[in-house]
């Protein structure tokens, strides 16, 4: 009993770290740009689809390739902050959110015509290969997306905390006007973040592909419980995406082992409109900050 | 009663109005393909589906993404009811729009608290929920296999063969839509909504109850969407979970009235007419050859809209050629009805 339950809870938790690593980026692009991203969970199938055929036509191992898909992403998101975040940074947050269900629809769609429908995955030596720990199972591959996932989110405090730019950052978060008073281009922070965010994403997709199938609605799977965690951790709560991310890892994990594997998403959802309810600023969000979205 | 209506007729939009409400009622005499015919009935659904959402979407302002869960639940309770009890599928529409107009109410209370993403995220979640309750609750919903509709044919089983019927049941439908809208844009209660929309501290200081109009608002709009959930499963004589909750279904219905113009009775039916047909003719050229393509042209326009029109077709012609027109989002109402009203 104990065993299973230990058992369920370090599956949960090595889940949960890659739900961490979509939600953080996910949650930064809201904290500084105050746009909920509908397309990041394509960016997500982009950099997997990277990974694959970088494995598949250049032979490059999955966490090698992070090194090319990363940029990659980042590139990416710039783009894609110019060409469609960008003209409707002062815009009503519902003609927010159209414009990037938009973008998903058509980054979705996209792959579909290019890649089609199939379900790829890629082979490693590692893919399958799993430690024994006192008498617990653990995956490899999502041992390291886990480690790599603390490591990143580290980094990614420390970049906040300790540099100019991160400083900046949270000055735009924090508030527009005072920022833009103190110097601050804030363009170029919108800018920056939303290719920062795209690129943590874009290493999540490449750690996750080792253990994963890509295919065009991948990013929707993921992109539903990253709005979870967000909103659980507090919308552009850094830390409170990563802790929250592990919270959904967990509960999914129990909920599928002793309610039904079905249900779990349902118990997540009910989670999340619990949260919205009771407590809209998440758990760690300050309160009154989930009307930072309003207009 | 008489004289306004007089007065409405000899106005462009009023006889242009029954121009075309005449035109349909005559096209299929005229037209027995039945893609076109297809393709109107389509149109007119999203009208429709456009319309209702636009009752909570446009005139109060609450930007929902999960009214595929009114849908769905209309369409579920009449047919469920009507393969268990075998209910007339008339009946079991109106028994579905209790069922959704009692949980609109149910959902929709809580969530008023939500402002801005958080709201519209809640309404996603909530339809997701329910379709996965759906899919796992398989021993009496049929889960994800679905359910085909017996083909008992006939105005009483609310299935045909042809076409036409299912064109003149919808028009009525959008009609109705339309006719309600228009009534509450001119009404007391559309202007408590429009008085939220703009700013609900200020139309509750100035004695609106917000929270009552609001839910007012909800529970008509819902009501309205499960009658679309009907008429689509018996147009297609199938429901399945994943299609009657899809997110893909709610932002159709909140795109319509926005290419259109949001907040006006008239909006949905000009966002269905411009897009609907695209959207068909789209698939139908683009789909059977080149997958995913014309979903990319589809959300490359959604992106466009949003960046280049964000006030709809009326917004833009109104911007166009009224000027000094003072209030720009409350629609086709002439100035002197608005009056007359205060």
């Amino acid at each position: 009993m104990l065993r299973e339950f230990t058992q369920l809870t370090v599956n949960g938790l090595l889940q949960g770290g890659i739900y961490s690593l979509i939600s953080i980026g996910l949650t930064l692009i809201f904290g500084v740009t105050r746009i909920v991203n509908f397309a990041h969970g394509e960016f997500l199938m982009l950099a997997m689809y990277a990974t694959y055929f970088l494995f598949h036509l250049a032979g490059m191992d999955p966490y090698l390739s992070l090194l090319i898909v990363t940029p990659l992403l980042f590139v990416l998101g710039l783009i894609a902050e110019r060409l469609v975040i960008h003209p409707i940074l002062n815009a009503p947050s519902f003609m927010q959110i159209f414009s990037t269900v938009g973008l998903s629809v058509a980054l979705q769609n996209a792959a579909l015509f290019f890649f089609s429908a199939d379900y790829r995955s890629i082979r490693t030596s590692y893919s399958t290969r799993t430690l024994l720990a006192s008498g617990l199972l653990i995956s490899f591959p999502r041992l390291v997306a886990f480690i790599a996932s603390i490591l990143i989110s580290l980094g990614l405090f420390l970049l906040l905390k300790k540099t100019y730019i991160g400083r900046a950052i949270r000055a735009v978060a924090q508030n527009r006007t005072a920022s833009t008073l103190m110097g601050i281009d804030i363009r170029r922070i919108y800018l920056f973040t939303f290719g920062l965010g795209t690129a943590l994403v874009g290493m999540a997709g490449g750690l996750l592909m080792p253990v994963y199938y890509v295919f065009p609605t991948v990013g929707g799977l993921f992109v539903l419980t990253a709005f979870v965690v967000v909103v659980l951790g507090g919308m552009g709560n850094i830390t409170g995406a990563f802790i929250g991310g592990l919270i959904i890892g967990v509960v999914e994990s129990y909920s599928g082992f002793y309610l039904a594997t079905q249900l779990k998403e349902a118990v997540y959802f009910a989670i999340f409109i619990l949260v919205l309810l009771l407590k809209p600023s998440g758990l760690f969000g300050i309160v009154g900050s989930e009307e930072m979205g309003e207009k | 009663m008489s004289r306004p209506l007089f007065q409405w007729l000899r106005h462009p939009k009023g006889y242009l109005s029954l121009l075309g409400l005449v035109a349909l009622i005559l096209f299929p005499l005229v037209v027995q393909n039945p893609f076109v015919l297809h393709l109107l009935i389509m149109i007119l659904f999203y009208a429709a589906l456009g319309g209702a959402w636009n009752i909570i979407g446009g005139f109060a302002g609450q930007l929902s993404l999960g009214h595929a869960a009114f849908f769905g639940v209309g369409a579920y309770s009449c047919i469920l009811l009507n393969l268990y009890t075998g209910l007339n599928p008339w009946v079991g529409m109106v028994v579905g729009m209790l069922i959704t107009s009692a949980f609109a109410a149910a959902i929709s209370y809580p969530c008023f608290r939500l402002r801005g993403p958080f709201f519209t995220l809640a309404t996603i979640a909530f339809a997701e929920v329910l379709r996965i309750l759906v899919i796992y609750f398989k021993g009496f919903t049929k889960g994800s296999v679905g359910i085909t509709i017996p083909q008992k044919m006939g105005l009483a089983n609310f299935a045909f063969r042809e076409k036409a019927p299912y064109l003149y049941i919808v028009l009525t439908f959008a009609a109705g839509v339309f006719l309600i809208s228009y009534f509450i844009q001119k009404s007391r209660f559309g202007y408590d909504l429009a008085a939220l929309r703009e700013d609900e501290d200020a139309a509750e200081s100035l004695g609106v109850n917000t929270t009552r109009s609001k839910l007012k608002a909800a529970v008509l709009s819902a009501a309205l969407t499960s009658i679309g959930g009907v008429f689509y499963a018996q147009y297609i004589l199938f429901i399945e979970p994943y299609s009657e909750f899809s997110l893909d279904f709610s932002i159709q219905f909140a795109l319509v009235p926005m290419i259109g113009g949001m907040g006006t009775a008239a909006g949905p039916i000009i966002g269905s007419f411009v897009l609907t047909p695209l959207q068909e003719l789209l698939r139908s050229w683009l789909g059977g050859s080149y997958a995913g393509l014309h979903l990319v042209i589809y959300g490359c326009i959604l992106m466009l809209v949003v960046i280049f029109m964000p006030q709809g077709i009326l917004g833009l012609i109104k911007g166009r050629f009224a000027y000094g027109e003072k209030r720009p989002s409350s629609g086709s109402i002439p100035q002197e009805d608005r009056a007359v009203e205060g």
